[in-house]
């Protein structure tokens, strides 16, 4: 399974955001998406997530066109962790992990079944969160609240997940604890895209890395 | 703690039913509700002390829904029918039917006041869908709206000199006097904010997680923000209507029912119903009889107590 971008662009209020990109982002990779501020990466991710639509080109998931799809159909697939994302209020650990596993089908009346349990149990613990798992989410360290919403990102079980800078502000130690496990995830199958600014950062780590500048995709590097 | 709830209410509806300036024990108030042999007691009990319990249970729950359909959709603890401006509208209306200004007849006025909330809940709406808006600053459109309306219902009911008492019962919010008739009409209204809500119920609590999440969940945050919005404009202006402006219930009880049930907002809000109705049913037992026969407005008993219970919450939750 892929996601393809073919020659996607991105125009608001007459500035380019994203100019003619194309590129192939796999099931089973680490594909990291690195460039300066305003080179373009959010509003990569924010396409690749549906949430925004690309003015020209055309957006494939799966092969079938994104425009084509609704915003809950490409969340089926593809599911994000955004930059500016804020601690739910009130929520703990273990509750935010366990909305990853929300279904807007019948959402009044669903309760989680045992897959869903098992599911938030084992995102906890792969992300090192299990310690936290009761704690209200607003009292965590920074380093905390990554690793609480990494577990819910990959609590929603979606074939690809975008995080948007989700690793800034951490330490080294951090970071490579991160890549490692990112890695094992996309080892499983799952797409990872990662953006960040830092292109010594990943390039020891990554599948796939995009350089992106201006708007513009300079041509993929690939390490591995 | 359902069945706590349970006992609170009945015991909440019998004092209603019992205690008051015509003494009635108890298996005489009882008994009037079925049968008609003792006269009196069966018009004081059906026709003056039960549409006053009816509304004060229907008002309650409207305040305890809405105060959570608001908190939850506009991720805002501080989210209150009336301080985010949604009861002010309907107060301007109410102001207007009381001076004579308006005439359209129970069902109009409520329609009319349940309007004017439906439009301080899109304003509210439109605001909160902003992308980046704070709480804080959400919170203070919202008071600056409820101050405005309440300045100007104020200024409305003394240019006409509405009666003095007639006016403080409206602005501090008053059971006094109400007849089935008042209630009755507020029934389709908290009807379809009922419906509207449950519509949404399963969406609000992926809404806490922001609205990019939310949407990439398939919550679809706009609709279900536009959708609790009008059911809490739909229950906060039928509540006005009904019985003025009653503080902190909206803001209190989904506090509390966080802390009895969690943070599921099914559960907040299947458990802010009925807390709600008995906080409102209790506080209006406390405004009839302290001091009868004279009473004092609703609004000060739920502020009283409220504002302890207020700070206590918010010094352990928030």
């Amino acid at each position: 399974m892929t996601l393809a971008l073919d020659e996607v662009s991105f125009v608001r209020r007459g500035r380019v955001m994203l100019g003619g990109v194309s590129a192939e982002i796999a099931a089973g990779r680490l594909t990291c998406v690195v460039g300066p501020n305003a080179a373009g990466k959010t509003t990569l991710l924010r396409i690749l997530s549906g949430e925004l639509r690309a003015t020209s080109g055309r957006y494939l998931v799966d092969g079938v066109d994104a425009g084509r799809l609704s915003r809950r159909d490409i969340g089926r697939e593809v599911s994000i962790i955004p930059q500016d994302v804020q601690p739910p209020p009130y929520l703990t650990v273990s509750e935010m992990v366990a909305l990853g596993r929300f279904r807007p089908h019948r959402a009044a009346w669903r309760r989680p079944d045992k897959e869903d349990l098992a599911l938030v149990r084992s995102s906890l613990a792969r992300c090192r969160a299990e310690a936290i798992a009761g704690r209200p989410v607003e009292g965590l360290s920074g380093g905390e609240q990554k690793r609480a919403w990494l577990a819910f990102g990959l609590a929603r079980g979606t074939r690809f997940l975008l995080l948007d800078e989700t690793l800034d502000g951490l330490d080294a130690p951090a970071k490579r604890a991160f890549f490692e496990l990112l890695r094992a995830v996309a080892a499983e199958g799952r797409g990872i895209v990662l953006t960040s600014h830092d292109l010594h950062l990943v390039g020891g780590h990554a599948d796939t890395v995009l350089v992106l500048g201006g708007g513009h995709l300079d041509l993929p590097h690939v390490p591995r | 703690m359902a069945a706590g709830l349970a006992v609170l209410l009945v015991l909440g509806v019998l004092m209603g039913v019992a205690l008051g300036p015509v003494k009635l024990d108890l298996g005489t108030a009882l008994s009037a509700i079925v049968s008609s042999d003792d006269a009196t007691a069966r018009v004081v009990v059906w026709d003056l002390r039960l549409p006053r319990v009816a509304a004060a249970l229907l008002v309650g729950s409207c305040l305890g829904l809405a105060g959570c359909l608001l908190q939850s959709s506009a991720r805002n603890p501080l989210g209150d029918p009336q301080l985010f401006g949604l009861g002010g509208g309907a107060a301007i209306v109410q102001a207007l039917a009381m001076a004579g200004l308006v005439q359209a007849g129970t069902w109009g006025i409520l329609a009319l006041s349940v309007g004017a909330s439906l439009a301080g809940a899109g304003a509210i709406a439109v605001f909160a869908s902003r992308e980046g808006i704070s709480p804080a600053r959400l919170a203070l459109i919202g008071v600056s709206i409820s101050a405005l309306a309440a300045a100007a219902a104020t200024g409305i009911l003394a240019q006409a000199r509405v009666f003095s008492v007639q006016s403080l019962h409206f602005i501090g919010g008053s059971f006094t006097n109400l007849t089935w008739a008042d209630v009755t009409p507020a029934l389709p209204f908290v009807a379809a904010g009922l419906l509207l809500a449950l519509s949404v119920a399963g969406s609000l609590n992926a809404m806490s997680l922001g609205d990019r999440v939310a949407a990439s969940l398939g919550a679809e945050p706009v609709r279900t923000r536009a959708v609790a919005m009008a059911a809490s404009g739909i229950l906060g202006g039928a509540a006005v209507a009904v019985a003025g402006l009653v503080g902190f219930v909206g803001l209190l009880i989904p506090h509390l029912a966080r802390l009895l049930v969690g943070h599921d907002f099914r559960a907040v809000a299947l458990v802010s119903i009925p807390l709600g109705a008995a906080f409102m049913l209790y506080a209006d037992q406390a405004a009839r009889l302290t001091f009868a026969p004279s009473e004092v407005p609703v609004g000060l008993v739920t502020a009283l107590v409220g504002a302890p219970l207020m700070i206590g919450v918010a010094r352990r939750v928030l």
